[in-house]
Order: C-alpha cells, then structure tokens, then sequence
C-alpha cells in the first residue's frame, strides 16, 4: 500500500453521489488501506459510498456548493483526520474545490488524473498533458496530496455491496464567511444529456457541415437511444449546447459504440473518447487521424453517410 | 480600476505534441510558442472591463526571456505595462508564490494597488487549472472562477461564472481574483498602430527570490499507449462503403 | 542589394500571417465555392489599420513602407487569393493614383476614408474594346461648363459591388489619343452611375468583378484627377505599381500550394511510406521552392526600386511575368503532386491553380510585360 488513509471528496448531484464520485472509490482502494468518503450536505448518500467501496464516510451538513464554503470544510477534516491523500472529482466543481483546497493546505495537487499507481514506496499520478498528447507521472511531496481524478477514468463497482458496513461520522464544521456571493443561479441548458453513462454515442464535427445537417446526427442519435456528442469547434458555432462535448475540455466518454461523423480527431477530442469500446468512424479525409483510433474507419461524405445509417435502422426497427 | 493579467507562455496547442526519445521529454522545440488560449480570453475581458470602466491593464508573466514575446502580444491587444518574472518554477505551488510575490513588487513599482487579478482558468499544456485559485489564498482575497463575462458595480464586480447547466452570477468586493474560460467573443487582433505603440513600451524584469517549493514532481513522461489502427474502407461509392461497414459492426454485435 | 524585412516589419507580418491563418485561410475554401466577397476580411484588415499600410498618417494610414505593403499582400495571397485582390484593387490600384495626383481636398475626402478602410476603392481602365490596347478607350467625359457629363462602360472591375471610391478613365479629348484619356475620382451612388451584373470566373472567384455603366452621369469639375488629357499616364504608372501588387500575390499562392502539398506528402502514404519520402516528390517540391524563391527575389527588388523612387516599370514587369508563370507552373504541379485528390474540389490544390491563372492576366498579360521589358531593352 502506498499511502494509509485516503479522504475522498463525493460530490453529489440532488442527494445522490455523480460518477466520479464512486469510480474514485474504487481507484482510493488500490493505494489505501483505509479509504474515507466525505459528502457534504447530502448525509443519505453516506451509506451507497460504504457500498461502493469506502471503509467508511464522514457527512457534514451544508448549504448547497459553494468552492470557498466546502474547500474550508474539507481542510478542516483534512487537519482533523490527517489522510495523506485526498481524491477529489473531476467536474468542473470539483476542479476548482480541488484547487482551493489545495491552496487552502498549501499542498501539492495532480489535476485530472486518469491512472495511480506505486513506484519505491510513492504513490504516483499520471495526468495528461498538452491536450492529450503526452501522459506525465508525477510524485506529490508533503503531508497531504491531492488528486483530482478524471471522470470515467476509473469504474465504479459493478453492483453496490448493500451488506458492507462501515462506519458513518457526522462532522460540523463551523460556516466562514464568504467572500464571493453567488446572487443568483441561471439554468440555460435544460436537456440532460448524460454522454458519461451512455451506451452509444452518435457525435459530429464541423465536417457535418451546417446546422441544418447537425439534426441528421440527433436523428440517428435519436434513432439508436443514444445520446449525440460534439467537438469543440461545433459548440463554438452553436449548432449545439455545450453540454454535449466530448474531449478535454468536455466529457470523457467510454460507450460501447462511439460513432464519429465529420470529426477529424484532433488530440483534445481524441482523448476524450479512447476508453469506448468499439469506434466508427466516417471522414471524407481519408489521412484523419481518427481513423488511427476507429475500429472501423469508411472514407467518404459523412453526410450521406449519415443518412444511410439513418435508412439502414429505420429498416432495422420495421424488421 | 488596476488590473493585473497573468499570463503563461505555451506551446502553440493546435501541434500534437510528441515525445524526443533522447531526452525523455516531450519534444517542444519545433513548436510556435504563444499566449496560453484562456489567458488570451482573460486579457480580452480585463480589457473590455477596462474600456468600460477606465483603468490600466498590466500582464505579468513567470518565464524564461523568450516569454517576453507573449507580453509584447499582450502589450499590442490591451494591456499598457508588461513585466516578466524570471524566477524557476516547476509547480502551481511555486507558480503562484512566485506571482503573489511579484503583484506586492510590481504594486510597489508602479505605486497602485490592484483592483482585479484576472487568470485563465488553465493553461492548455499542463490544464491544471490551479494557478488563480492558489494566487488568491496567498494573497488572500476572494476568487471567482470560471467568468464568461464581468462587469464593475459598486465596490466590487458583478461576474457571470459559467456553470454546467448555465451560469452564476457572483459578487465580489474588490480586490479580487477571476479566472476565465472561454466567453461569448473573441480576443480581438493588433493592429498595425497598437502593435507599433506595443514595441515602443519596455518590460520590467522582476527576479522576487525565495519561491516556494514545489511540491509535485514530473518523474515520467509518456505518449499514450497507442489504440490499434482498425480498418478502412473505401470502396467505390460511399454506400458500398457503409454497407461493408454495417455488416462488419452486425458482425461485431454493436448495432 | 539587401531584400529583407526589418525587425519592426516583420512583426507587423508576423501578426498579419497569424490573422491569415486563423480568420482568412479557413473561409478560403468556403469564398471561392460560394463566390461570396469575402466581406469578414475586408472588415478586420480595415480595423487592423491594413487598408492604408504604406499611406502617410496625416491620410489615416499606417505609415509603413512600401515593402511591407508587399509582404503583406504575398501572404495573404498564401492563405487566400480573392482576399489579396481585394486589398490591392483598393490600396495599389485606387488609393495610390489619389495619394501622387490628387489635390490634398481630394486627398482629405477620398484618400483618408479609403486608409482608414471606411471606404473600400476600384480601378476602372478596361472597357470591351479596350483591354490590352488600354488606349482604345469609348468612355467620354465631356466639360459641361459646371461638371463633366460621363458616358460610356467598363468591364471586369475587381471589388465592383462593394467599393465607394473609383478611379475611371474617360476620353476628354477624342482626337488627342492617348493624350486624350483623363482621370476621374467618382462615387459609388453618383447619379447615372450603375454596378452591374457579376462575371463568373475560373478563380479568384469571391472577388467581386463586375461593368460599370455611366449614362449620362453628371460628375463634379474637382472629380478630376491630377491633370487634364494626363490619365493615361496616371494609368500606367498606377498599373506598374499594381503589378508588384500582382507579383506579391502569384508569389503568395506559389508558396501557399507549396505549403499545402508539403503537408500533404507528408501525410500521404503510398507503398508503405508517406509519398514525401520519395525522391520524385523531394525533387518536384525543391524544385518548385527554387523557382519560387526567384520569382520572390524579383518581386522584392522591384518593390524596394519602387520604395527607393528608382525607376522600376521594367523591374515590375520582370516581376510579374516570372512570378505569374511561375505560379501556374507550381499550382499546376502541385495539383498532379496530390493526384486525385489534388483534382478534387475538397482540397485545395486546384483552387490554387485556379487562382494562379489570372496573375497572367490581369494587370497587363504576361505578353504585355513582354513588350514592356523588350521596349526597356530598346526595341522600338
């Protein structure tokens, strides 16, 4: 074992622990002896962290995330509870919870972390660098590491072990004073678009070519139960929200089948899809490099590719 | 308003970086250095903020020489004082004790007090996305990260923070920290007036001395394991070519 | 002899190529398919003080020289042809004759707003019988007492649609031949003046080239410029200047295709290497980087004459020719380089070779420059 005690932050989403949350539980096992969760101000979701895997769980009450109120909660459990690692989740909440906390400690912080494992007695990190393009291992000095991992970079147990105990703790942590006042909360993307946990992902690039061509690829989409991804370059011409982009800069996905029309496979994107299962791939370039990643690569108009596939399952379902 | 934009000299991000075997490092030297993207977008709202409001912009950067390239950029596009901090540094942690070193050197040059620190909320090489967050504990003020847009109120800013399902509005006394992700408008271009002016301002060169330790240390570097190349079709139309490939992922019990 | 940029030029052509590469070289593709003015452009390059880049300040220009001005047209003509024209139909073509003929009132109105890139300028010498023999000119231009009464045509004016200043030339004098021709500064919207219809051509195909009509078209007595029964002067020492222009952008699309086949075969693999590895492709790409860096040379010699006030007519067009040719020769290449797909219209080497052919053309042919450089030489 690498290190003794690992505290891992679980972030939850209306009471219920994300993905991430649970997939660091599992990846905490492999370096620790003991692995604690912590979830604040969602005290029911303690006990699905016991049966996924921590040995047991702290919860503190709170309003609802704020950076600056959960990271001075967190160094107050880090200073009382002393684990030399602490895990924190890859979500845009998370990333900057990880951050102050690791301003907060003045400790060293491994950002979207997608591998751990031991080397002399050391736990080290790997995360990737510049876009995707190379992976770094690093080892973090001092009393208390922190790492926050990248969501579907590790698995969250398969089945809850509903029967595992471990203890759960409640914490108060007194309430500072906050700095920065959130005034007001706005919901502009309505759908819910769950590209993490999808089975099949139909995604298109700027090689889709208009707006107008992008509602091919929710059609199949559509049409397949699967849930559409896009790149960078389509959510900055609006075609669609941002909520649906896949890569460095969006979600990491790892779906069964990960179909790419009109995506080229710039290193961001990329990296963001490795973990699928099975990827096709359609691009009129036939030297794109994300045919050096598709299982099965056709080289050709991905538009009229799109709307035989569209044909082809229609046909399917009426079979 | 004083505002003070941290920047970070980086590999042009649009060239895949590789590996050089023979040092075991990635292999940056036939990459364009440039302004991290995310800090570009910082400076074009600080100056924005700054055109609304009035004020100074002054970018500040931990680099090597060469990294006063990226201040003179920042210099033709809207910032009026540039200074270059030549301390090493290996982590966020000795980064932004280098920097909230060199904001009480540069508030001294300059005899102002900052109103506003604005990052990039990472940069697009190491994508860490630390470095503000830090930069605020140290100097202990209150940060805002994420900001898609901002503007001044009474005592403080008024900022839009960008939030999975749409944004927060957030408020904050100043000074203040902000990072910046990438908002609704572009970073404008030089022109050929404000690059000529840009050339004629000189950068300070700060040494602050003392940094803090790092704490995380780079032990390997990598390329990814390579995925297996799978297989290409293309046939004579594009509707052979899909029905080759419709039948092989029947075959493969994907569709 | 020392052809080369200063530390401040190449700054300003360092931040000019890496505007190119992000905001002109992307819609490249997309202006020619559509045939659509490259309006973004147009509207940035003004903003960034690059519609008057070698125009004195006190006229809203930036002050730069000569040379720069050229550097800049060769790379945009790298990343796209339509805009390069676009440029240089105003500023070599329309803004230049104004700044060495004008009277400082019209320097003030109509020179200013074209460097500031408010106003965007045309040329208008060629008429349908009036092409290569530029001294056939029908348009006529008669002194009405309080104004000039403009009647006649003109056809394939570059940014037509969307200029707001133009030079035209227009018989004064029907019995003077080539003494006979004046210059006219005449506003878009002038009463009796008309742009119409749009020609359709093998490239450059988002510039805007289309006939102007004059019916009976009343025009000011102070829109004359410089002085009478002189325009056919002012033509053809507007147009030795233009020609550098043309020179800087056959240069630039030469370089531009080079550039596209280079990351081409290196991508491109055939028999189990990347077709750059063959010595044919090696051979055929130095081959094309020599001739081009010699048609460059050319270009920026007569351009630093131009700059220096030397005599350059001959060196204008010595520089035309060689990089016109030079340019259809290397995007014809470039094109059998990439093969089929050279050939097709997805990739960029045919638009190259395309835009390529009309630096032959316009401007004075390639056999025009023929007779200038011969008449240079001393034949009579």
């Amino acid at each position: 074992m690498g290190c003794k005690n690992v505290m891992v932050y679980v972030e939850t989403a209306e009471g219920k622990p994300v993905n991430v949350g649970l997939e660091m539980l599992t990846a905490a096992k492999e370096v620790a002896e003991k692995v604690t969760a912590v979830v604040i101000g969602a005290a029911d979701a303690a006990a699905t962290t016991i049966a996924y895997g921590a040995d047991e769980a702290i919860t503190v009450d709170a309003a609802e995330y704020n950076t600056e109120a959960y990271a001075g909660i967190m160094a107050a459990l880090v200073k009382k509870y002393a684990p030399e690692m602490v895990f924190v989740g890859g979500t845009p909440n998370g990333k900057d919870l990880g951050a102050r906390l690791a301003a907060t400690l003045k400790a060293g912080c491994v950002t979207d972390v997608i591998a751990i494992k031991e080397a002399d007695g050391k736990v080290v990190l790997t995360a990737p660098l510049y876009g995707g393009c190379i992976y770094s291992d690093s080892t973090v000095d001092g009393d208390v590491a922190i790492a926050i991992i990248r969501g579907g970079a590790f698995k969250k147990a398969d089945e809850p072990d509903t029967a595992k105990t471990g203890a759960i703790t409640a914490e108060t942590v007194e309430a500072a004073d906050l700095r920065a006042k959130i005034v007001n909360s706005v919901q502009e993307i309505s759908e819910s678009v769950n590209l993490e946990e999808a089975e099949i992902i139909v995604a298109g690039g700027r090689g889709v070519g208009s707006p107008e061509n992008y509602e091919l690829v929710k059609e199949l989409a559509g049409l397949l139960g699967g849930v559409v991804g896009a790149t960078r370059p389509v959510i900055e011409e609006g075609w669609i929200s941002r909520a649906h982009q896949v890569g460095q800069s969006g979600k990491i996905v790892a779906p069964k089948l990960y179909i790419a029309f009109g995506i080229s496979g710039a290193a961001q994107h990329v990296s963001g899809i490795t973990g699928s299962d099975f990827i096709v791939a359609v691009n009129k370039d036939e030297d794109a490099p994300i045919f050096e990643v598709a299982n099965i690569g056709i080289v050709g108009n991905c538009i009229d590719a799109l709307q035989i596939m569209i044909e082809e399952v229609k046909k399917m379902k009426s079979e | 308003m004083e505002i003070l934009v941290c920047i970070k000299q980086v590999p042009d991000d649009s060239v895949n970086v590789k590996m050089n075997p023979a040092t075991g490092a990635p292999d940056l030297s036939n990459i364009t250095p440039i302004v991290n993207a995310f800090d570009t977008y910082a400076l074009e709202m600080a100056t924005r903020l700054k055109e609304a409001v009035g004020g100074t912009i002054t970018v500040v950067c931990v680099g090597p020489d060469k990294a006063k390239d990226a201040i003179k950029t920042c210099l033709a596009v809207g910032a009026s004082n540039g200074f270059i901090v030549k301390d090493e540094v290996t982590d966020t942690i000795s980064t932004a004790d280098a920097l909230a070193k060199a904001v009480a050197k540069i508030e001294e040059a300059q005899g102002v007090k900052f109103d506003l620190i604005f990052c990039g909320k990472e940069t697009t090489d190491c994508a860490s996305g630390q470095v503000g967050t830090m930069l605020a504990a140290n100097l202990d003020v209150p940060v805002i990260p994420n900001l898609v847009d901002i503007e001044a109120i009474d005592g403080g800013i008024s900022a839009k923070q960008e939030t999975e399902e749409g944004y927060n509005v957030v408020e904050a006394a100043t000074p203040c920290v902000v990072t910046v992700t990438k908002p609704a408008y572009d970073p404008r271009y030089p022109t050929i007036k404000s690059k000529m002016a840009a050339r004629k301002i000189p950068i300070g060169e700060l040494e602050v001395g003392g940094v803090a330790a790092a704490a995380v240390s780079v032990v390997a570097n990598a390329e990814p394991p390579k995925k297996e190349a799978g297989i290409k079709i293309q046939e004579e139309t594009i509707g052979d070519s899909m029905a080759k490939a419709i039948a092989m992922m029947k075959e493969a019990k994907v569709f | 002899m020392n052809f080369h940029f200063n530390e401040e030029e190449q700054e300003i052509l360092n931040m000019l190529e890496d505007f190119a590469a992000k905001e002109v070289g992307p819609r490249a593709q997309e202006v020619d398919e559509e045939e659509r003015f490259p309006i973004e452009a147009r509207e940035q390059l003004a903003e960034m003080g690059m519609m008057g880049i070698y125009f004195p300040e006190e006229y809203n220009g930036s002050g730069l020289s000569y040379m720069t001005y050229i550097g800049v047209c060769e790379k945009l003509a790298e990343y796209c042809a339509t805009t390069s024209i676009m440029v240089m139909a105003s500023e070599s073509l329309c803004a230049w004759p104004i700044f060495a003929y004008g009277t400082e009132e019209q320097k003030q109105k109509y020179l200013a707003p074209l460097c500031s890139g408010e106003k965007l300028g045309a040329f208008a010498l060629t008429e349908p019988s009036a092409g290569t023999d530029a001294a056939m000119q029908k348009t006529v231009a008669v002194d009405k007492g309080d104004h000039w009464l403009l009647n006649g045509s003109k056809i394939f004016i570059t940014n037509a649609h969307y200029a707001d200043i133009f030079v035209i030339f227009a018989l004064t004098d029907k019995e003077a031949g080539t003494k006979g021709i004046s210059a006219f500064i005449i506003e878009k919207g002038t009463p009796g003046f008309d742009v119409t219809g749009h020609e359709k051509k093998m490239g450059i195909r988002g510039s805007s080239t289309s006939e102007l009509i004059f019916n009976d078209c009343k025009l000011p007595k102070e829109n004359l410029l410089g002085e009478l029964g002189k325009g056919f002067k002012i033509a053809m020492t507007t147009l030795d200047g233009g020609r550098v222009g043309v020179a800087a952008q056959a240069v630039g699309i030469a370089q531009g295709a080079i550039n596209d086949a280079l990351a081409y075969v290196k991508e491109r693999v055939q028999f189990g290497k990347p077709i750059w590895k063959f010595q044919n492709t090696q051979f055929q790409l130095a081959d094309m980087q020599a001739k081009v860096d010699a048609a460059r040379l050319l270009l920026y010699r007569a351009a630093q004459a131009k700059q220096d006030g030397e005599p350059y007519s001959h060196l204008a067009a010595m520089a035309k020719l060689v990089a016109a040719e030079t340019a259809s020769d290397v995007t014809r290449r470039c094109v059998q380089l990439a093969g089929g797909y050279g050939y097709s219209r997805d990739y960029p080497f045919e638009r190259h070779m395309r835009d390529a052919k009309i630096t032959e053309i316009y401007e004075g042919t390639s056999e025009v420059q023929r007779m200038v450089i011969s008449g240079w030489m001393g034949a009579k």
